[in-house]
């Protein structure tokens, strides 16, 4: 019950940081995402299970927070935490590689796989054009962060509080 | 193998395959429902909810325009220095609300009398939030459903055309940008009173769509609102043509308008909430 509580208060704070902090630190244009960095983190540190469901909570939220239409960004955050943890599972790295690699991987299928739910369902933005202007840089900027946050959100959300973030084989 | 749900750190794809569902099956009804839709309904409280903390961000954020910087003068005391710089701090920040409040009054006196110059029936507002998703070009403002708020409804600045109200929660509302990608609007170039229609895109940038190359605008042309379709009353201006370009093989060449208003910075904005009182504003010369 209490890693209930843990994920679901710290899908929240992401929440009010993307719509508190989030506009203020666009660069050139890119918006960074905290439920998404949350949900990446998830991933690598309880596994695929955990990275739908936080993926989808996240993922609702996000939706229900824009203007686009529900249920986009739930289905690309699903699909996003699940393979972000079977990818931790399965690659064979330590130390910064892992987080590192899962991240960059799973920031830049996420907003590709966004675009791709945006153009199947109609509300279509050019692609390649969103690919250079949107996907790419977000992509990057999230993955950024990610390392930025990823040891400290990383020890808060794992269920061994005793394991050291970057001492972690794969 | 048995994969239970007791065990988080291993895949588990009946989990994923039912979320992917569930997922879907969102997207279905919110297509399928009408505004007054649970789904609507739902991300109309999500707004009223949210609304606080973007304000709260915005309020933050903001007065971040100088940052106090330390120095030491050895020529008078630590205690009269502290009280000098404990001065010098309290006045700074009566400057900076007396300055505040001077820009404020400007600001708002250029509204006042761009609405009254166009005749239009205004509700004045704040930008409370910024576009929190680089996908979405859409800001909040603190006038909502009690304020008589209503989707469709012109928002303008006095530099032009900002948006048009997509949501409304009770306090609060969602404008989406003439420069978003879902955006259109009915224009035509002042010179030459050749219609179009002004699209923006996922970069933010706005273009003239539809005007044939015998009939394309030159640098500097102003576009203004055409009136055609009922939603933006005519004569408002959308910004001006920075660039034409010929395409090979396009009907149409490639004009690039540039926004008068600059949203970064805009700060109050004017909702139209009723009908326009005259309309020979397109008559008029702007520039």
């Amino acid at each position: 019950m209490r890693r209930f509580w843990i994920t679901a208060g710290a899908i929240l704070a992401a929440l009010i940081a993307q719509v508190m902090l989030a506009p203020h630190l666009a660069l050139f244009g890119a918006v960074p995402s905290f439920p998404v960095l949350v949900v990446i983190t998830l991933a690598i540190v309880e596994g695929p299970q955990a990275g739908a469901v936080s993926g989808f909570a996240a993922g609702l939220m996000l939706d229900l927070l824009g203007t686009s239409p529900v249920g986009a960004w739930a289905l690309v955050l699903v699909i996003v935490g699940y393979l972000a943890g079977l990818l931790q599972e399965n690659l064979f790295a330590e130390g910064w590689l892992m987080p590192f690699t899962v991240a960059i991987v799973a920031g830049v299928l996420a907003e590709l796989s966004y675009l791709i739910v945006l153009q199947v369902i109609g509300s279509a933005p050019e692609f390649w054009r969103s690919l250079w202007t949107v996907v790419l840089p977000r992509g990057i900027y999230n993955t950024v962060l990610a390392l930025l946050l990823y040891p400290w959100l990383a020890r808060f959300l794992r269920s061994d509080q005793s394991m050291k973030s970057f001492r972690r084989l794969a | 193998m048995k994969v239970t749900l007791e065990d988080p750190k291993r895949g588990n794809p009946l989990l994923l395959i039912m979320l992917i569902i569930v997922s879907l099956a969102l997207v279905t009804v919110y297509f399928r429902e009408g505004d007054s839709g649970p789904i609507h309904k739902l991300r109309s409280g999500m707004l009223e909810v949210t609304a606080p903390f973007e304000r709260a961000g915005n309020a933050i954020v903001s007065p971040f325009t100088a940052v106090g910087s330390w120095f030491s003068d050895l020529s008078i005391s630590r205690e009269d220095l502290e009280s000098l710089e404990a001065q010098n701090d309290e006045l700074l920040a009566r400057l900076a609300e007396l300055e505040e409040a001077r820009q404020e009054n400007e600001r708002l006196r250029e509204l006042v009398a761009f609405a009254e110059e166009r005749k239009l029936t205004t509700l004045g507002a704040r930008i409370i939030g910024r576009p929190t998703s680089s996908w979405e070009g859409v800001i909040t403002i603190d006038r909502g459903s009690a304020d008589g708020v209503e989707p469709g409804m012109p928002v303008l600045a006095a530099q032009g055309l900002v948006g048009q109200v997509l949501e409304v929660s009770k306090n609060s509302a969602k404008v989406v940008l003439i420069t978003d990608q879902r955006s259109g609007v009915a224009a035509l170039i002042q010179s030459t009173r050749v219609p179009g229609v002004v699209e923006g895109s996922i970069e933010g940038g706005l273009t003239l769509e539809f005007v044939s190359s015998e009939e394309k605008p030159v640098q500097g042309d102003v576009i203004l609102t055409s009136g055609l379709g009922g939603v933006y009353p005519q004569g408002l201006v959308i910004g001006d043509v920075t660039s034409v370009e010929e395409r090979r093989g396009e009907l149409f060449p490639r004009i690039t308008v540039t926004s008068r208003v600059p949203i970064a910075q805009v700060e109050e904005v004017l909702v139209l909430v009723g009908a326009v009182l005259d309309t020979d504003v397109d008559e008029g010369s702007v520039e």
